[in-house]
């Protein structure tokens, strides 16, 4: 028993440490973008995430308790699927630049999620439901999609303010003289005017994937996330309606998701109209993130409900 | 004349309605207003989060300054969900859903096939093929045909026109999305309008009617587990399980042994019964100058009951059952398990309280007067909730409905391509622009790579002839 623990803490150790090292890596491969840093950072986050995993697996193998029930479980589990999600999106999209950030935090996550490690415990009865094992994971995996989506959202606010401060202007490119156009959503031709004339910051910003790349990244994340925390609702009031009688109870928990859920279908809308497509949805999915987390942390530890983990 | 006044009278006012209901629809049509609509709805349900629920007056008036406090009861926060701004909310928010679908949703997802500019769409390209018309139109076709997209061939005004549609059926994901949210909604209004709910505590031994539905219910015997875990931060008293033994006789007469434990309720009837709480009623001997007085003494008296005693001023309540005293301190301990089992009595005389006391079983008080309480036996009792509500299957299949409305609006993109095909002199300029449900950005990639793919297979190395097609990019 304490041999199999202690694996399960080593497994917690190297994933934290791989996710620290992976940090360091990808956030200064995005400044720098020397491809070094970049192929130490990408395996770092993937040995982080297997490592993590394989900690869960054997959380539950050694105890034989569902590990996810409580902040500890959890906040492990969101640290893994937001590495998970991230690895996707930088494979996919080669996203690889904005890791750090993920990483990051991820870690932090992880640690704080270690100093709500109580131990086993077996789960209250209201937790002994096939729907709190799935709902759990479910919310949770939302929660890493909106973060992969806050992380693409800061970059874009980055580099729109940045791009706004060396005032470029206009973003669609006529690709005159060749009898033919077509929209290319790179660069503005200031923004590389910029660069070429060496303007530092304007050849960084060159680095980044275009606003309009970043927001079809935040669009894609946000399009995991609510579908997700949908279904989340869903499970946790078909458990509700099991545990508790009926499937909606206004507790503080379910109402803070459903808020959460309402700014998300707000970006949603808003990601329908041109006009409102771009910096100010960005700044919808920054703050839907801050509601993530008062959702997620902030109801546990200021306001004492059914869901409250201490129940 | 009078004639010809009032018909300008009634046209002036039939203009007027006219013109309230563009504005109305005008209003409720505009995506940005029902964002608004739900950026309220979000605010209200976390007021909700943040003001507790349900709580009586003096209780805001504790936690909040005195102007917060009357604001939040005025104003129906403290049962926010039950408000008429929440419930009005929602009402909104339905007629706006209700006008969008017509004027919006519907003419901009399900546009008829019609000609465009094919250079003021942002996604365009042209590229040049040689052969006539028909050939090279039956080509292109092939090419879009062989890679899933839905191939329609419409003349205007002389001009023929390909429309090629990927995932045309997913443009109505949205419909689903928000016919899934309109079914939710009835569905929850169904349980306003035809279900009920509520609870009971059955102490061990005793039977309770349930008032709406006539059942009753007999609890036999209740237990609970409870494990004592230590922890990193100490010895946590963790439950396990809470088992009711009941015997209910619902409407057919018959009386049935069932046992509820939370997560597992029984179902009488269609009213669904949950094992909800428990907890510790008591029977007190009360004596009068040492004799028993049967009366109060046969009273089971609940947590939060007071008894009064005759002929005084006088009342003893009974504020807490505790499990177990701790034997050195003599004070309660954290243990929820019955070991060492005592009781908090205060005792009230003349309106004011005279103090209270930690009475372990079987010991005894003196509250003056001759009259002595005896904490005598606790009888474990079990909290049940009910609820019937009709509208759980319409909430079910709408959540599925909604669900389904979001994976089909997120991941098919439906997108349509307008082809037009100009012949000069044994040569064709194909023209192709690209709209989608989501705007260009989205599908720049897929747009850029296809028309690559179409150059190919339009003007392979091996026929390249003199012609020299424009370069896209
Ligand atoms: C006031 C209520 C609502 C109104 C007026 C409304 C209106 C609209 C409109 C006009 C569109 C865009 C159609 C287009 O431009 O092609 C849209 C898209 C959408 N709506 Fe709603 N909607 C409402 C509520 C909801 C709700 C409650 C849901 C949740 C299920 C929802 C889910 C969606 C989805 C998934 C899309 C597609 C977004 C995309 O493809 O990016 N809507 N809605």
């Amino acid at each position: 028993m304490t041999g199999h623990l202690q694996a399960d803490e080593l497994l917690m150790i190297v994933s934290i440490a791989c996710y620290i090292l992976g940090a360091l890596a990808l956030g200064v491969y995005f400044f720098s973008r020397e491809e070094w840093l970049r192929n130490l950072g990408a395996p770092l986050a993937i040995a982080g995430c297997l490592a993590q995993f394989a900690q869960l697996i054997v959380r539950f193998e050694t105890t034989h308790i569902w590990p996810l029930l409580n902040l500890y479980g959890s906040l492990s589990l969101f640290a893994a699927m937001s590495v998970a999600i991230f690895i996707g999106f930088a494979i996919r999209y080669k996203m690889w630049f904005a890791g750090g950030f993920v990483l990051a935090i991820a870690a932090i996550a992880l640690a704080y999620g270690v100093t709500w490690n109580e131990g086993t415990m077996p789960a209250v009865p209201s937790l002994q439901s096939y729907w709190a094992k799935v709902h759990v994971p479910i919310v949770v995996s939302s929660y890493a999609a909106f973060l992969v989506a806050f992380v693409f959202s800061c970059i874009y606010l980055i580099k729109y303010y940045a791009e706004a401060r060396i005032a470029v202007v206009e973003s669609s490119v006529e690709l005159a003289g060749t009898g033919m156009t077509m929209r290319v959503s790179g660069d503005t031709p200031s923004l590389e005017t910029a660069a070429a004339s060496g303007n530092r910051t304007a050849a960084w910003l060159t680095t980044l994937p275009s606003l309009a790349q970043l927001d079809v990244i935040v669009y894609r994340a946000v399009a995991i996330g609510l579908p997700l925390i949908s279904l989340g609702i869903i499970t946790g009031a078909a458990w509700a309606k099991e545990a508790w009688g009926a499937y909606w109870q206004w507790d503080p928990k379910e109402t803070a998701a459903l808020a959460t859920w309402i700014v998300y279908l707000a970006y949603m809308h808003l990601h329908t109209r041109n006009a409102w497509r771009g910096m100010r949805t960005n700044w919808v999915s920054v703050g839907g993130f801050m509601l993530v987390i008062f959702t997620y942390l902030g109801v546990n530890i200021w306001i004492s409900g059914l869901h409250s983990y201490k129940m | 004349m009078a004639r010809a006044r009032t018909r300008v009278l009634i046209s002036r006012s039939m203009l007027q309605a006219r013109s309230t209901y563009d504005d109305f629809i005008r209003t409720f049509g505009s995506v940005l207003f029902a964002v608004s609509l739900f950026l309220v709805w979000g605010l209200l349900t976390l007021i909700g989060v943040i003001v507790d629920q349900g709580k009586d007056a003096a209780t805001y008036l504790a936690s909040y300054p005195a102007p917060v406090a009357r604001a939040i009861v005025r104003l129906g926060f403290d049962n926010i969900y039950h408000s008429p701004w929440y419930v009005g909310i929602i009402a909104l928010i339905l007629t706006s859903l209700a006008v969008c679908t017509f004027k919006r949703v519907i003419p901009a997802r399900l546009p008829a096939l019609r000609p465009v500019k094919i250079d003021k769409i942002p996604l365009h390209a042209s590229i040049g093929v040689r052969g006539d018309e028909a050939r090279v139109r039956a080509r292109i076709e092939q090419f879009f045909r062989s890679r899933g997209w839905h191939v329609r061939n419409r003349s205007f005004e002389g001009t023929e026109w390909s429309f090629a549609d990927k995932f045309n059926w997913a443009r109505r994901g949205v419909l689903i999305a928000h016919l899934g949210f309109v079914i939710i909604a009835a569905g929850t209004t169904v349980y306003w309008a035809r279900g009920f709910s509520g609870d009971t505590a059955i102490v061990t031994g005793e039977s309770v009617e349930i008032p709406q539905t006539h059942a009753v219910i007999k609890l036999n015997d209740f237990a609970y587990r409870i494990s004592p875990i230590l922890t990193k931060s100490g010895m946590v008293y963790q439950p396990i399980d809470y088992v009711s033994h009941v015997t209910v006789t619902g409407n057919d007469g018959i009386p049935k042994p069932m046992t509820v434990r939370v997560n597992h309720p029984i179902d009488i009837d269609g009213t669904l019964y949950y094992q909800a709480s428990y907890g510790f009623a008591m029977r007190f001997t009360v004596t009068h100058n040492g004799k028993r007085d049967a009366q109060l003494s046969d009273r089971i008296v609940a947590e939060g009951e007071t008894i009064d005693l005759p002929g005084t001023h006088t009342s003893v309540g009974y504020d807490r059952f505790v499990p177990t005293v701790d034997r050195r301190s003599g004070m309660p301990a954290p243990d929820p398990r019955v070991n060492d089992p005592a009781v908090v009595l205060s005792v009230t005389q003349n309106g004011s309280n005279a103090g209270s006391a930690l009475v372990p079983l079987r010991t005894w008080i003196d509250a003056g007067s001759g009259w002595r309480i005896v904490p005598a036996q606790y009888l474990l009792f079990s909290g049940f909730q009910y609820r019937y509500d009709p509208g759980i299957p319409l909430v079910g299949i709408g959540a599925l409905v909604l669900l389904t409305g979001l994976i089909v609006s997120f991941y098919f993109l439906p997108a349509r391509l307008f082809v037009r095909i100009d012949e000069t002199a044994g040569a064709c300029s194909v023209g192709l622009a690209a709209t989608t449900v989501k705007g260009y950005d989205i599908f720049e990639t897929q747009f850029r790579e296809l028309i690559e793919e179409l150059k190919r297979a339009m003007d392979p190395p091996e026929s390249r002839t003199d012609f020299s097609p424009v370069e896209a990019f």
